[in-house]
C-alpha cells in the first residue's frame, strides 16, 4: 500500500471509497450519453469527414492540390506529422517513464494520456503516408522480400527509420494502453447489464478475473511495457528529428534536434493532455481525481520542458553565428527577420514566454489560465515545425530558387480534419472507454486520498 | 540389456495378420490395373459430371494461369523503308526559315517521325546557330489547330475548287498584290518573276516583315547607294558598340552573331571582345555587356553623335548625356582608341537617321570592310515599309487591288492599323491568305490556303548572296496542305496539283538550281547548302548625308521591345516557348510594362511579387490607344522610358491559332470573355508602334496612369541576387584575371584539419569525405559537364532544347505561377546588388542582407545554367528510402521513375533544387489539355521515344541525356573502341551558341570536359557543402575596370 507524507496534497480529493471510484469511472459508460457529447461527436464527425474528403481529393488528383513547389517540397504535411507525433509524446511518458519513477499521481492521467496519444499517432502516421506522392506503393518503405529484382529499402534514409520509429511506437503503446485496460474493461463487464455491451467487454477483458496470479502477471507486463517504451519516448522524436538533422538544408543540419525535439514533444504533449482533461474532468464530473495538484505537476514539466526548448532555440541562434558558416546564419537571420518573421515570433512568444509564466505559484495553479496557455503552446508547437520546415527551406542555398508558401484550401482542409478525427475517436474513447485507471486509482486511494489522510486511523500510523 | 520397443500392439501380441506383412513395404498391394479393373469404380462417389467438371476446371485453371497481360503489338513494317530502323534515329540535314530566323539544322526523325531539331555545325554560315523558336518549331509541326486543308470564307473546300475560283480571280483581277514576308527563296522568286511577266503591269510584289529593319537598308541606299544589309562578323570585332540592337537574341541573324560573338568571350582566348551597350529595357544582348548604359531612345543619337565628334578629334564636345551614360560612352571611347578597325557598332533602331549616324560611325572606326561585309549581303529583312503603308492605305480605304494575295504574314495582327487593315480586307474582291492557322488575317480573307509545316516541304533559299541552301522534308505531309511554291505555280497555270507525293516543288526547284549554274544537288541536298560564287559588283563608296527625323525626346518613352521567346508571335501557340522564362525576367505566359524599380517606387507600384501578391496593373496610353497590363520592376530599365513587348494578344477576337495560344483557367479550360472568346495572354501592343519618317518605328511617346487592381504573373524565379553568395557566381574582370593567380578570384574552399605532426593545416574540403567514396573517380566512365559563366548568354536554348529531348512537360502559367514549372534544366539569373562589388562578391564582411536583395538601379547580369550536378556524394540519394534515386557507377545520379514513391525528400535535399515533382499527371489530367502537348494524340507524337513520359507522383530531374550516353556507348561498342567526345553531348551543350556547356567523359583525361574542369577559372557551386558534384562552372569574366573588385581581389604576393 502506498504511503505517504500527510503534508503533501491529497491525490484524490473528498471522501471517495473504493466503490466511488468504480461508480465515477464506470458512470458515464453506463448511462446515457449526455447531449453535449452528441454535439460536440456530430461536430467533430463532420469536421473529420471534412478531412476525409479533401484526403480522397488530395488521392485521386495529386499532391500538387496541396500548396507545394518545387523549393518547398514539405510544408504543412509534414508540420503537422511532426506536430502530432509531438502530441502524441506526452502518453509513453507519462506511463512508462512516470512509472518507473514511480510517480503516482500519473494514475490519474495516464489513460487518456495514452489514448490521446494513439490517436495523435493515428492522425501523424495519416500524413507520411498522404503526403507520398504514390501511395498505393507506399509498401516498398517495409523491408520485404520482393520479386522486383533484388530491391531493398534504403537503411540510410531518415525517412526509413520514420517508418520504424512510428510503427514501433505506435504498437507498444496500444499494447502497453490495451493492457492497463484489462482490468477496468473487466469490472465494467462485471456491472454490465446489457446483453450485448457484457459481451463485447467480456471479450475486451480477455477473461480478466482479479486473481493474485493475474494481478501479478500485470505488474510485471506493465513493468516489462514500460521499460521496453521508456527508451521509445526518446527514440521517435529524435528519429523524426533525423530527418532533418541529417539533411544538408541550412536551418535543418543541426546536431541539436534530437533532445531538442523530444523537449518539444513532451511539452506539446503535456499541453495537449492539459488541454483535453480540463475539459473531461469538468464534463465527467472527475475533479476529485485531476485537480490542481495533477494540473500543477503537468505545468512544471511544461515549465521544464519549455525551458529546454527555449535554450534550444537561444543555442541554435548563437550557433548559427558563431559557426561562421554563411547559409546557417542567413537561415536564423531570415528566421528572425525575413518574409516569415510573424511564424517565428509566433513560435518564440507561445513557447519560450509563456510557459515561463509557470514560476507563479498562482498561475499555474489556474486552471482557467492553464488552459489558455495549453492551446498557446500547442499553438506554437504547430508554428515551430512550420518554422523549420518551410522557413529553412523556402530559402536555402539558390537564391533563385527561393520561394514563398502558400497553403491551399486542401492543406488547410486536411489539417484541420485530422483535429475532427482526433476528436471522434477521442470522443468515442471516453464514451465507451474507462477514462480513468480505475483499478490503479484504487491502489492510492488509502495512501494519497483525502478522506483517508483526514481520517484518524491515517495519523495513527503517523 | 536392450530394450525392444513395438509400433502396435498387433506386433506386441504377434497377431497372425501382422506376421503376414510384416516383410513387405507397402501393406495394400493393389495396382492401378487391379483398381482400374475394378468394376464397382462406376459406383464410387467421383461420378463422370463430377470429373468433367474437375478436368473443366483444370483447364480452364491452366489457360489462364497460361494468360499474360494484354499485348501490344508493335508491328514490323512489311516492306522496311530504307534508311529507317525501329529504334534508330535518322538524322537529315535540312533549312529553317519562318520569314524571321533563318539557320542549317539537322532533324533527328525516329521511325519517320521529326522530334528534334538542331543547329548544323558543319554547313552553312549559321555554323550551328540556333535560337529557341527554332528549336521549339518542331513542335509546330504537331500541331492540332494546324490547318488541314484550303477554305472558302472560312468553310472547308478543297484544292481543285480553290485552285479554280482563284486562278479566274487572277484571270479577271485588274490589279494584283503578292504581300508576302521578305523572300529568300530563288525558286519562289522566280515564279513571282513568271507572275510579273504573265501579269505585266498588273501585279506588284511587295514585301513585309512583322519586325521591319527596312531602316538599315534605307540608311545603306543613302549612304552607299545600295539597299542592302551587310553581314556582320562581331567575331572580329574588338570593340562592341550595340545601340538598342539585341543581336544575341532578336536583331536581325541573332543566332549567326551569338556563335560570333561566343568565340570571342574566352578570357583565355586571343583576346576577349568588350561589348558596350546603350538601350533602354534589359535585353539579352544588355545582360551580357561589359558595360550598359540605360539609355532613352531619343538619346540613342545625342551617343552617336558624342561619339563620331569625339572620334573625329574634337575636343569639348557639348552634349547633354546624362554622367552615366556619358562615362560609358567615354569608356567606349578609350576602347576604340585601341583596337584600330576591329570595332562594330550596331543599331536596333528602325529609324532611318539612327542608322545613317551608325553607318558614319563604322566608317570612321573603318569597320566596313573588318567587322562589316558589304559585299555578301543578307537578303532576308527586305521588308519595304512605304509600300506596305501605302497598300494598308489602300486596303483600309477602300481602294485595295483586286486580287490580295498574302503569304508568311499576318499584317492584321503586326500592323499599327491592323484592325482597320482587318476590316478593308472585306473589302478586297478577292483576298488569299497561305496561313497555316486561321490567324488575324487569314480569318478575314476569302480563300485560305495552308502551306506545309517547313519540316513537310522542298524549299530553297538564299539568306546571304554566297550560300544557297535547301530544306527537304523529313515527313510526308501530315494534312492536305500545299507547299506554298505549288500553290502559286498552280495558280500561274504551270502545273497541276501533285498530292501528297507532289514533286511539283522539287521539280522546280532542282531547275532553279541548274539555272543558277549550281551541280550536283543530291549533294548539296546532303550538306543542306552550298555556296555561291557572286558576281563582282562595283564597290560602294561611303558618302556623308544629311540626317534628319531623328527620335524625339517625351517624358515618357515607350519602347516596343522583342522577347527571346516569342518574339513578334508568331509562335504564339507554341506551349514550349510560352512557358520559356524570358531570359531577363523570368516570366512566362505574359507580357508586361517593364519599369525601372526606382521609378515604380516612387509612384507607389508592387516592386515584389510572387505566387499570390501580383504586381500593380497600369494603363498605357499610345497613340490614342491604351492596354492595361502589370508593370514588372525591371531593374536597368532607363528611366523615363517603359518598354512592353509585341507578339502577345494573339487571337484576341476569339481567331484559332492554337491551342496554348489563350489564357486558361485554375482548374483547366479557357478564361473566357462576355462574348464567349476565350482570353488571349497579354495584349498586342502593335497599333503603339507608328509608321514615320518611312519606316514603322518602335517606340512612341505615351503616358501611364495606374489602374485599379493586381495582376498575377507567373515568374520561375522570384529573388533577383545572388545574396553576395561567392560560392555559387564567381565573377571577375579581365584585367583581375591576367594579373592574379587563382586566389585573387577563385579561391578554394578550404577547411582545417590536424596533419600527422598535429599541427593544424589548410587542405582543399575535397579531401574530407563524410561517405564512402564512390568507385567513379578512374574506374570507366565517369560523365561531367562544365559550364562556361563567361560565355554563357542566357538565350534559353539550351532549355527548350532539354524540353524537346527529355519530353519535359508543359504545365501552363497557373502552375509556373505556383513553383511548379518543370523545365530540368533553368537559368538563373543574378542581377547585381548595391552591397556586391560584382555579383557575388560582397563589398564588405557586414553586408546589409535587406539591401543585398534588390538589384542595383543598372545592374550588371550573370546567368547561370542550372541542371543536376550528379553529385558523387548526391544528398538526394542518402535521403530516399526506397533508393529510387541512386549513383551509377560511371557518376551519374539515376532517377529511377518506377521506384519512386514520391516522399519528395530528395528535393528538399537537393542543394540546387533542380529536382522536379510530378505533382499531377500531366499527359491526362484535365488542368493541362489546352498545354500539355502530350494530351492529344498530334501532339504526343513529338516526344522523344527513348525517354520515358512520367507518370504523377514521381520525381523527375536532368539525367545527363542518359539515353544518348547509352547509344554513344553502344556506337562505340559496336566500332570496337572507347567513347570519344564526339560521340555524345546533350541536348543542352548541342544547342548551346556560345559553346558554353561542355560534357563528357572526365575520367578519359584527354576529354574537353576534363581539361575544362582542369582550367583555373573551373569552381563547383556550392563545393564546401561536400557533395561533390560533377559538374563545374566557370568562372564569369568582365571586360570591365572595376576598382572595388580590384581592391578585394588581389592576390599580394603570387606563390
Amino acid at each position: 500500500m502506498q504511503k505517504e507524507a500527510a503534508i503533501r496534497e491529497p491525490l484524490i480529493l473528498g471522501h471517495k471509497t473504493y466503490h466511488d471510484v468504480t461508480e465515477d469511472v464506470c458512470r458515464p459508460i453506463e448511462d446515457k450519453a449526455p447531449r453535449m457529447w452528441y454535439i460536440l461527436f456530430g461536430i467533430a464527425l463532420i469536421i473529420g469527414l471534412y478531412g476525409v474528403g479533401c484526403i480522397m481529393y488530395l488521392l485521386g488528383t495529386g499532391v500538387g492540390v496541396w500548396g507545394l513547389n518545387k523549393t518547398i517540397g514539405w510544408a504543412w504535411d509534414i508540420t503537422n506529422f511532426v506536430w502530432w507525433v509531438g502530441i502524441g509524446h506526452a502518453g509513453t511518458l507519462i506511463s512508462a517513464v512516470l512509472l518507473l519513477f514511480r510517480q503516482k499521481w500519473r494514475m490519474a492521467i495516464n489513460r487518456s494520456a495514452e489514448a490521446m496519444t494513439i490517436f495523435a499517432v493515428f492522425m501523424a502516421g495519416l500524413f507520411p503516408l498522404i503526403h507520398m506522392g504514390r501511395l498505393w506503393v507506399g509498401y516498398w518503405t517495409l523491408p520485404l522480400p520482393n520479386q522486383f529484382g533484388s530491391l531493398w529499402v534504403n537503411f540510410n534514409s531518415p525517412l526509413l527509420w520514420d517508418v520504424f520509429a512510428i510503427s514501433t511506437y505506435l504498437s507498444v503503446s496500444v499494447v502497453f494502453w490495451y493492457i492497463g485496460l484489462i482490468p477496468d474493461f473487466a469490472t465494467i463487464r462485471d456491472r454490465a447489464k446489457k446483453r450485448v455491451s457484457k459481451k463485447m467487454y467480456s471479450i475486451l477483458s480477455f477473461g480478466w478475473s482479479g486473481r493474485a496470479k493475474h494481478w501479478n502477471r500485470f505488474e510485471l507486463v506493465s513493468l516489462v511495457l514500460a521499460g521496453l517504451a521508456t527508451p521509445l519516448v526518446f527514440s521517435v522524436h529524435s528519429i523524426v528529428s533525423f530527418d532533418f538533422a541529417t539533411s544538408v538544408v541550412p536551418g535543418w543540419h543541426t546536431t541539436i534536434f534530437p533532445p531538442y525535439f523530444v523537449a518539444g514533444a513532451v511539452f506539446s504533449g503535456f499541453a495537449m493532455v492539459q488541454t483535453l482533461l480540463l475539459i473531461m474532468r469538468k464534463a465527467m464530473s472527475l475533479e476529485a481525481y485531476i485537480h490542481t495538484k495533477h494540473i500543477e505537476y503537468m505545468n512544471i514539466v511544461i515549465m521544464v520542458t519549455g525551458s529546454i526548448v527555449g535554450t534550444a532555440y537561444i543555442t541554435e541562434l548563437f550557433i548559427s553565428w558563431y559557426s561562421g558558416v554563411e547559409y546557417e546564419a542567413y537561415a536564423f537571420l531570415n528566421r528572425a527577420t525575413g518574409p516569415y518573421w510573424w511564424a517565428y515570433w509566433a513560435m518564440m512568444t507561445c513557447n519560450v514566454i509563456s510557459p515561463q509564466l509557470m514560476w507563479f505559484r498562482k498561475l499555474r495553479r489556474s486552471l482557467m489560465f492553464t488552459f489558455f496557455i495549453s492551446i498557446i503552446v500547442n499553438i506554437g508547437m504547430w508554428f515551430e515545425r512550420y518554422v523549420i520546415i518551410v522557413t529553412s527551406l523556402h530559402r536555402d542555398y539558390i537564391p533563385a530558387a527561393w520561394s514563398m508558401h502558400y497553403p491551399s484550401h486542401i492543406d488547410i482542409g486536411v489539417y484541420i480534419g485530422t483535429i475532427g478525427l482526433f476528436f471522434v475517436f477521442f470522443l468515442l474513447f471516453a464514451r465507451y472507454f474507462p477514462v480513468l485507471a480505475l483499478n490503479e486509482i484504487k491502489t492510492i486511494l488509502k495512501g494519497s486520498g483525502q478522506s483517508y489522510k483526514e481520517s484518524p486511523e491515517y495519523h495513527k500510523h503517523h | 540389456m536392450t530394450k525392444k520397443y513395438w509400433k502396435g500392439i498387433d506386433e506386441l501380441k504377434e497377431t497372425p495378420a501382422f506376421l503376414e506383412t510384416k516383410g513387405q513395404e507397402f501393406t495394400n498391394p493393389g495396382s492401378i490395373e487391379e483398381f482400374l479393373s475394378d468394376e464397382n469404380l462406376g459406383e464410387s462417389s467421383t461420378e463422370r459430371r463430377d470429373f468433367l467438371k474437375f478436368l473443366g476446371f483444370s483447364v480452364a485453371a491452366a489457360t489462364l494461369a497460361a494468360c499474360e497481360a494484354p499485348v501490344i503489338k508493335a508491328v514490323p513494317y512489311v516492306f522496311k523503308p530504307e534508311n529507317v530502323t525501329p529504334g534508330m534515329p535518322t538524322w537529315y540535314a535540312s533549312t529553317y526559315y519562318d520569314g524571321i530566323s533563318y539557320a542549317s539544322i539537322l532533324v533527328k526523325t525516329r521511325e519517320g517521325r521529326p522530334i528534334f531539331i538542331k543547329g548544323n555545325k558543319d554547313q552553312g554560315f549559321t555554323k550551328g546557330g540556333v535560337n529557341p523558336q527554332i528549336i521549339a518549331s518542331v513542335l509546330g509541326l504537331y500541331d492540332g489547330e494546324r490547318l488541314t486543308g484550303p477554305k472558302v470564307n472560312g468553310n472547308d473546300s478543297d484544292w481543285n475548287t480553290v485552285d479554280a475560283k482563284i486562278k479566274a480571280s487572277l484571270a479577271s483581277a485588274g490589279s494584283i498584290v503578292f504581300l508576302t514576308n521578305s523572300i529568300i527563296s530563288p525558286s519562289v522568286l522566280r515564279a513571282i518573276e513568271e507572275y510579273k511577266a504573265t501579269y505585266a503591269g498588273k501585279l506588284e510584289h511587295i514585301q513585309y516583315d512583322s519586325i521591319s529593319y527596312s531602316a538599315i537598308r534605307k540608311a545603306n541606299l543613302q549612304s552607299f547607294g545600295a539597299s542592302i544589309i551587310p553581314s556582320y562578323d562581331f567575331s572580329k570585332a574588338k570593340v562592341i558598340i550595340s545601340l538598342d540592337a539585341d543581336f544575341l537574341s532578336t536583331w536581325l541573324l541573332s543566332n549567326e552573331y551569338a556563335i560570333q560573338y561566343g568565340q570571342r568571350r574566352n578570357p583565355d582566348g586571343e583576346w576577349m571582345s568588350k561589348h558596350f551597350q546603350f538601350e533602354s529595357v534589359m535585353t539579352v544582348s544588355g545582360s551580357n555587356a561589359d558595360q550598359r548604359a540605360m539609355t532613352r531612345p531619343s538619346d540613342l543619337a545625342n551617343v552617336l553623335n558624342y561619339l563620331i565628334s569625339k572620334k573625329v578629334g574634337n575636343v569639348g564636345v557639348a552634349n547633354n548625356l546624362s554622367s552615366d551614360v556619358k562615362a560609358v560612352a567615354d569608356a567606349a571611347l578609350a576602347s576604340l582608341a585601341s583596337v584600330g578597325t576591329q570595332a562594330l557598332v550596331v543599331c536596333g533602331s528602325n529609324n532611318e537617321g539612327l542608322q545613317i549616324l551608325t553607318n558614319k560611325l563604322n566608317q570612321l572606326i573603318g569597320a566596313y570592310g573588318t567587322t562589316i561585309d558589304i559585299n555578301n549581303t543578307v537578303n532576308l529583312y527586305k521588308g519595304d515599309d512605304e509600300k506596305v503603308h501605302q497598300l494598308v492605305s489602300n486596303v483600309i480605304a477602300g481602294k485595295g487591288p483586286d486580287v490580295l494575295l498574302m503569304s508568311g504574314v499576318n499584317p492584321a495582327y503586326t500592323l499599327p492599323n491592323g484592325q482597320e487593315f482587318a476590316a478593308g480586307l472585306k473589302k478586297v474582291k478577292t483576298s488569299v491568305a497561305i496561313s497555316a492557322h486561321m490567324d488575324e488575317t487569314a480569318s478575314q480573307a476569302t480563300y485560305v490556303c495552308p502551306p506545309h509545316h517547313g519540316l513537310e516541304d522542298w524549299a530553297d533559299f538564299r539568306a546571304k548572296n554566297n550560300e544557297y541552301a535547301i530544306a527537304q522534308p523529313t515527313i510526308r505531309p501530315l494534312h492536305k496542305t500545299s507547299s506554298t511554291l505549288e500553290s502559286l505555280l498552280v495558280w500561274l497555270g504551270k502545273t497541276g496539283r501533285g498530292g501528297k507525293d507532289s514533286k511539283v516543288a522539287y521539280d522546280y526547284i532542282t531547275a532553279t538550281y541548274a539555272q543558277m549554274g549550281l551541280v550536283d544537288f543530291n549533294f548539296a541536298v546532303h550538306n543542306s547548302c552550298t555556296p555561291v560564287l557572286s558576281k563582282e559588283t562595283a564597290p560602294l563608296t561611303f558618302k556623308e548625308v544629311q540626317v534628319a527625323g531623328l527620335p524625339k525626346a517625351s517624358d515618357l518613352e515607350v519602347v516596343l521591345y522583342q522577347k527571346a521567346a516569342i518574339r513578334s508571335g508568331e509562335y504564339a501557340n507554341n506551349p514550349w516557348l510560352q512557358e520559356m522564362p524570358d531570359p531577363i525576367t523570368k516570366v512566362t505566359w505574359d507580357n508586361y510594362i517593364t519599369m525601372n524599380p526606382k521609378e515604380m517606387e516612387a509612384v507607389g507600384y508592387a516592386t515584389t511579387y510572387d505566387q499570390e501578391n501580383g504586381l500593380s496593373l497600369a494603363t498605357l496610353k499610345v497613340n490614342g490607344n491604351s492596354v492595361t497590363l502589370p508593370v514588372y520592376p525591371m531593374p536597368g530599365q532607363a528611366l523615363k522610358t517603359v518598354g512592353v513587348a509585341l507578339g502577345y494578344g494573339r487571337g484576341a477576337n476569339g481567331e484559332k491559332i492554337g491551342k496554348s495560344a489563350f489564357q486558361t483557367k485554375e482548374y483547366g479550360g479557357y478564361v473566357t470573355d462576355e462574348n464567349g472568346n476565350s482570353k488571349p495572354i497579354g495584349a498586342n501592343v502593335f497599333s503603339m508602334t507608328k509608321f514615320e519618317n518611312g519606316t514603322y518605328n518602335y517606340y512612341n511617346s505615351g503616358s501611364i496612369s495606374s489602374a485599379d487592381g493586381e495582376y498575377i504573373i507567373a515568374a520561375t524565379q522570384i529573388h533577383h541576387t545572388v545574396m553576395a553568395r561567392h560560392s555559387i557566381i564567381r565573377e571577375t574582370t579581365l584585367g583581375i584575371y591576367k594579373n592574379n593567380d587563382k586566389e585573387a578570384y577563385n579561391p578554394a574552399h578550404t577547411l582545417q584539419k590536424l596533419d600527422e605532426h598535429g599541427k593544424h593545416v589548410n587542405v582543399p574540403v575535397g579531401e574530407f569525405d563524410l561517405w564512402e567514396e564512390h568507385p567513379v573517380e578512374v574506374v570507366g566512365h565517369r560523365w561531367a559537364m562544365t559550364i562556361d559563366l563567361s560565355s554563357c548568354i542566357g538565350c534559353g536554348s539550351c532549355l527548350i532544347a532539354c524540353q524537346s529531348e527529355n519530353n519535359v512537360p508543359v504545365v501552363g502559367k497557373d502552375e509556373v505561377r505556383r513553383g511548379r514549372e518543370m523545365h530540368w534544366l533553368r537559368i538563373d539569373r543574378y542581377f547585381a546588388s548595391d552591397e556586391e562589388a560584382t555579383i557575388g562578391t560582397r563589398k564588405s564582411d557586414d553586408i546589409d542582407y535587406d539591401n543585398a536583395e534588390h538589384p542595383s538601379l543598372n545592374p550588371k547580369v550573370v546567368h547561370m545554367p542550372m541542371m543536376c550536378h550528379h553529385c558523387n556524394h548526391a544528398p538526394c540519394e542518402t535521403v530516399c528510402p526506397v533508393a529510387a534515386t541512386t549513383h551509377s557507377n560511371e557518376g551519374l545520379n539515376q532517377m529511377t521513375y518506377n521506384r519512386c514513391i514520391g516522399t519528395r525528400y530528395c528535393a528538399n535535399n537537393c542543394p540546387y533544387k533542380v529536382r522536379r515533382f510530378n505533382w499531377f499527371n500531366y499527359p491526362s489530367y484535365k488542368k493541362f489539355t489546352e498545354v500539355n502537348p502530350a494530351q492529344d494524340d498530334l501532339g504526343r507524337m513529338v516526344l522523344n521515344p527513348d525517354v520515358t513520359v512520367r507518370t504523377r507522383g514521381v520525381m523527375e530531374k536532368c539525367t545527363f541525356c542518359v539515353q544518348r550516353i547509352q547509344s554513344a556507348k553502344l556506337k562505340a561498342k559496336i566500332e570496337s573502341r572507347k567513347v570519344e567526345d564526339s560521340d555524345f553531348a546533350t541536348a543542352c551543350s548541342e544547342v548551346c551558341p556560345t559553346d558554353a556547356i561542355i560534357v563528357g567523359d572526365w575520367n578519359n583525361e584527354a576529354s574537353v570536359v576534363h581539361k575544362s574542369s582542369k582550367e583555373i577559372r573551373a569552381y563547383q557551386a556550392l563545393e564546401e557543402v561536400g557533395i561533390k558534384p560533377n559538374m563545374w562552372y566557370k568562372v564569369k569574366v568582365r571586360n570591365e575596370e572595376n576598382k572595388e573588385l580590384a581592391a578585394l581581389q588581389h592576390t599580394s604576393s603570387p606563390h
